[in-house]
C-alpha cells in the first residue's frame, strides 16, 4: 500500500510486515514518553539520582551515543574534505545514524536537566569557564548541523523529489554540503573533547582528574581519538546489521572493510595514549593526588580487570583484527572487531561517568551504589525505540545505502 | 560585540569563546541561506528540469550510465559522469576523431535482435528517438524498445503546444498501472504539435536555436550494441532480486511485456530502464 513513497527497484517487506516490526517500538516509546512526563511533572524524585550520585544511567547514554555517533562526523569528514568518495555508499545511514545519536542524547539531557522551557539560558547566561557550555554551544549547533544534513536525505523520497521546489532546493543543498562536514567536524572536535575534558577536570575525583596538557586535560584528546576511532565501527556494525535483518546486501564488501581499516588505524592510537596516559596517571598523577591507583580498584566488582577489558580485550585486540588485512577480509572477524570496538567505548563512558561517582573519594567515604528507576531505564529504552523507529521508516522510505540498486543487478 | 550576552564583559575568555560560537552560527546560517537563495533563482529560472536529470543521473545505477564508447567496444570500462552530455566530455571527440558514427538515409531500417529500429535518426538513452522532418521542426516518438517494455499505456499526457521542452528534462508522462513515468525529452526546443502512440509518435518540435544539439544522441552503428547492452539490463532488471540474470538467451521480445510477465516490479524495471531513479 505504501510502495510508491519506496524508492524505485529496491525490494521492502510488506507494509503488514513492516507494521508488525515496528509496532512494539512504537509501544516502548509511548511507555517512555510517559516517563519522561512524569520526570518532567514530578520532578527528579522520579529518578534514583540524589545530590551524591548526580550522574547516572542518563549521562552515561548520552555520553556513550554521542560517542558512537561519531560516525556521521567522521564519514562526513572523510568524504566531503578528504573525498573518500567511496563512502558515499554509507554517507546518508551514517547521517540518520549521527541525527539519531544527538538528538535523543539532547532529549535525554532536556529530561536530565529540567525545565526545558528555560533551554535558552545558557546562550543568554553562559558560563565561559564551563566545559558543559562548550558542550552545550556545540550540541546545539551540531544537532542543527545534522538536521541540515538530513533533509536532502528526505527530500530524495521518490514522492516529495517530484515537488520541483524540493527538488531544486535538495540539488542546492547537497552542493554545499562540504561546508556542513567541515563545520560538524569542527564542533565535533570540540564537544566531543569538552565532554572529555569535563572529567579531567574534577580534582575532587583523583580517579578521573588528569593533567593539562595545552590549555585541556588529556581526557579531552581522548575522547576525541576514541570517539572518532569507533564512529566508523559503529557504521559498519548497523550496516551489517541491517543487512541481516532486511536479508539484503547493502554495500560491497570493500567499503565495510574500509571503514574497519580506518577504525583500526585511529583505535591504535587511541590505545597507545590511552596507555601511556593510564601510566603516567598511575605513576604520578594519582599519587599526586594524594590516592595511590591501585585504591581506586579494590571495590567489589570494580577490579583491575576493567583497565584489562577496557585497554587490551576491547581495545588493542579489536584494533589488531582491523588493522591485519587478512582478518579484516573474513567478515565474521571484520563484524567481531567492529563490534568489541563500540564495547569498549560503551565501557570507557561507563568507566568515566558512573565508576568516577560511585568510587569513595574520602576516607570515610563507602562505595557508592546506584541502581536506577524504571522512569530512568525506560527514557532510556525510549531513545534505544526512537532510534528504531527514525532508521527504520529511513530504510524504508528513503535511500540510505545507494549501492543497493547497483548491487542487485 | 556580544553586549546582548547576559553579564557579559570584555575578557578575552568572553570574545573568544563566544565570538567563535557566534561566528559559528553565522556559517551555518549563511551557508542554508546561500542555498535557500540559489534554489529559489534556479525555480525563476525554470532550471529545475536541467537540476532534476543532474540529479536523477548521479542516482543511477552504474550499468545504466555507462559510457557511449564502452557500449561500442572503444574503450574497455568508463562510466559517464557528464550526464550523458558528451559536449562537456573531454574524451569524445578523440573518439569521434576516429569513428564517427553517422545517420543513414532516411528509410532505413534495421532489425536488431527483433526490435525495428530505423537507421535514420538519433536515439536518445532513455529509449526516446528523434527525426528531423525540415524547417527546424523535428519528430520525437518512442522507440520499440520502449514501447515493447511499456505495452499500451492506461494513459499519455503530452505537454500543451507551446511548452519548452529541455533535453534531458520530461518530454511527456506515461502512465501505467499506477506507475507514472516521465519520458526523458531528446532534444530542447518548443512543441509545435503533439501526436498519438498511433501516430507512432508524440511531438513535433521546433529548435530554438538554428542548430539544435544532437551529439549527446546516439546514432548509425551505435544503436545495436546499446540495444544488446539494453537488453542484458533489461534481463537483470526483471530477474528476482538474489538470483541474478536468470533470463533464457535468444528469441525476441514480445510486444507487451507486461502483459507477459505481471509478477515482475515492473515500475522498478521502467523506472531503471527510462532513466529514472
Amino acid at each position: 500500500m505504501d510502495r510508491q513513497f519506496i524508492p524505485r527497484s529496491v525490494q521492502r517487506s510488506s507494509f503488514a510486515r513492516f507494521a508488525a516490526w515496528i509496532l512494539p517500538w512504537i509501544l516502548l516509546l509511548g511507555l517512555g514518553l510517559y516517563a519522561m512526563y512524569l520526570c518532567l511533572a514530578e520532578g527528579l524524585n522520579q529518578t534514583n539520582m540524589d545530590n551524591r550520585f548526580a550522574f547516572g544511567l542518563w549521562i552515561y547514554l548520552d555520553l556513550t551515543v554521542i560517542a558512537l555517533g561519531a560516525g556521521a562526523f567522521f564519514t562526513g569528514f572523510l568524504l566531503y574534505i578528504l573525498r573518500r568518495e567511496e563512502l558515499k555508499a554509507v554517507i546518508n545511514s551514517a547521517v540518520v545514524l549521527g541525527l539519531i545519536c544527538y538528538s535523543g542524547a539532547v532529549a535525554v539531557l532536556m529530561v536530565d536537566v529540567g525545565q526545558p522551557l528555560r533551554a535558552w539560558f545558557t546562550f543568554w547566561h553562559p558560563n565561559t569557564h564551563s566545559m558543559l557550555t562548550e558542550v552545550t554551544f556545540c550540541l546545539t549547533c551540531y544537532l542543527t548541523v545534522l538536521a541540515i544534513e538530513y533533509v536532502p536525505v528526505v527530500l530524495k523520497n521518490r514522492k516529495l523529489r517530484q515537488i520541483p521546489r524540493f527538488l531544486v532546493f535538495e540539488f542546492e543543498l547537497h552542493k554545499v554540503m562540504p561546508v556542513f562536514a567541515g563545520i560538524g567536524t569542527f564542533l565535533s572536535f570540540f564537544h566531543q573533547g569538552s565532554l572529555g575534558g569535563l572529567y579531567g577536570v574534577l580534582v575532587g575525583r583523583p580517579f578521573a582528574f588528569r593533567e593539562v596538557l595545552g590549555i585541556w586535560p588529556s581526557t579531552f584528546y581522548l575522547f576525541i581519538l576514541s570517539a572518532a576511532a569507533v564512529g566508523p565501527s559503529f557504521v559498519l556494525l548497523t550496516t551489517w546489521l541491517v543487512q541481516k535483518l532486511s536479508g539484503k546486501q547493502l554495500v560491497k564488501p570493500e567499503v565495510l572493510r574500509f571503514l574497519g581499516k580506518v577504525s583500526g588505524w585511529m583505535l591504535i592510537v587511541y590505545v597507545l595514549l590511552k596507555t601511556v596516559d593510564t601510566l603516567y596517571w598511575i605513576n604520578h598523577t594519582a599519587p599526586a593526588e594524594g590516592a595511590p591507583a591501585y585504591t581506586f580498584y579494590t571495590s567489589p566488582g570494580f577490579g583491575t580487570w576493567i583497565l584489562f577489558a577496557e585497554i587490551i580485550l576491547l581495545g588493542l585486540l579489536p584494533a589488531i583484527m582491523l588493522l591485519s588485512k587478512r582478518l579484516r577480509e573474513r567478515p565474521a572477524v571484520l563484524v567481531s572487531a567492529a563490534f568489541l570496538a563500540c564495547c569498549g567505548i560503551v565501557m570507557n563512558r561507563f568507566v568515566m561517568t558512573i565508576q568516577t561517582l560511585a568510587l569513595p573519594t574520602l576516607p570515610f567515604d563507602q562505595m557508592m551504589s546506584y541502581v536506577p528507576s524504571w522512569q530512568e531505564i525506560a527514557t532510556f529504552l525510549a531513545i534505544v525505540a526512537y532510534g528504531v523507529v527514525l532508521y527504520s521508516l529511513s530504510f524504508r522510505y528513503m535511500t540510505l545505502f545507494p549501492q543497493e540498486r547497483d548491487i542487485r543487478q | 560585540m556580544f553586549p546582548f550576552i547576559y553579564e557579559f564583559h570584555w575578557t578575552p575568555v568572553h570574545v573568544v569563546f563566544l565570538g567563535i560560537f557566534f561566528s559559528v552560527v553565522i556559517v551555518i546560517l549563511s551557508t542554508l541561506s546561500i542555498a535557500l537563495l540559489r534554489s529559489y533563482k534556479a525555480f525563476r529560472k525554470q532550471q529545475h528540469e536541467t537540476i532534476q536529470w543532474e540529479a536523477e543521473f548521479e542516482d543511477l545505477p552504474v550499468a545504466a550510465r555507462t559510457c557511449r564508447h564502452q557500449i561500442t567496444g572503444e574503450i574497455a570500462q568508463r562510466t559517464c559522469n557528464h550526464e550523458f552530455d558528451c559536449r562537456s566530455c573531454a574524451v569524445h571527440p578523440t573518439f569521434l576523431a576516429q569513428r564517427a558514427p553517422v545517420l543513414a538515409p532516411a528509410g532505413k531500417e534495421e532489425s536488431v535482435f527483433g526490435f525495428t529500429m530505423p537507421l535514420d535518426r538519433y536515439y536518445h538513452r532513455g529509449h526516446t528517438w528523434v527525426k528531423y522532418e525540415g524547417e527546424g521542426v523535428y519528430t520525437v516518438g518512442l522507440d520499440d524498445f520502449g514501447k515493447r517494455m511499456i505495452g499500451t499505456p492506461d494513459a499519455v499526457e503530452l505537454p500543451a503546444v507551446g511548452t519548452t521542452l529541455t533535453a534531458n528534462g520530461t518530454g511527456w508522462m506515461l502512465k501505467k498501472e499506477r506507475a507514472a513515468l516521465r519520458i526523458l525529452s531528446p532534444i530542447e526546443g518548443v512543441v509545435v504539435q503533439t501526436g498519438t502512440a498511433q501516430d507512432g509518435w508524440f511531438l513535433k518540435v521546433r529548435g530554438r536555436e538554428p542548430i539544435v544539439e544532437t551529439r549527446h544522441l546516439l546514432r548509425g552503428e551505435e544503436i545495436k550494441p546499446w540495444i544488446m547492452r539494453e537488453l542484458e539490463r533489461l534481463q537483470a532488471a526483471v530477474s528476482p532480486e538474489g538470483v541474478g540474470v536468470s533470463l533464457a538467451d535468444g528469441g525476441e521480445l514480445v510486444q507487451d511485456m507486461w502483459k507477459q510477465a505481471p509478477q515482475v516490479d515492473w515500475d522498478g524495471v521502467w523506472g531503471e530502464m527510462f532513466l529514472q531513479a
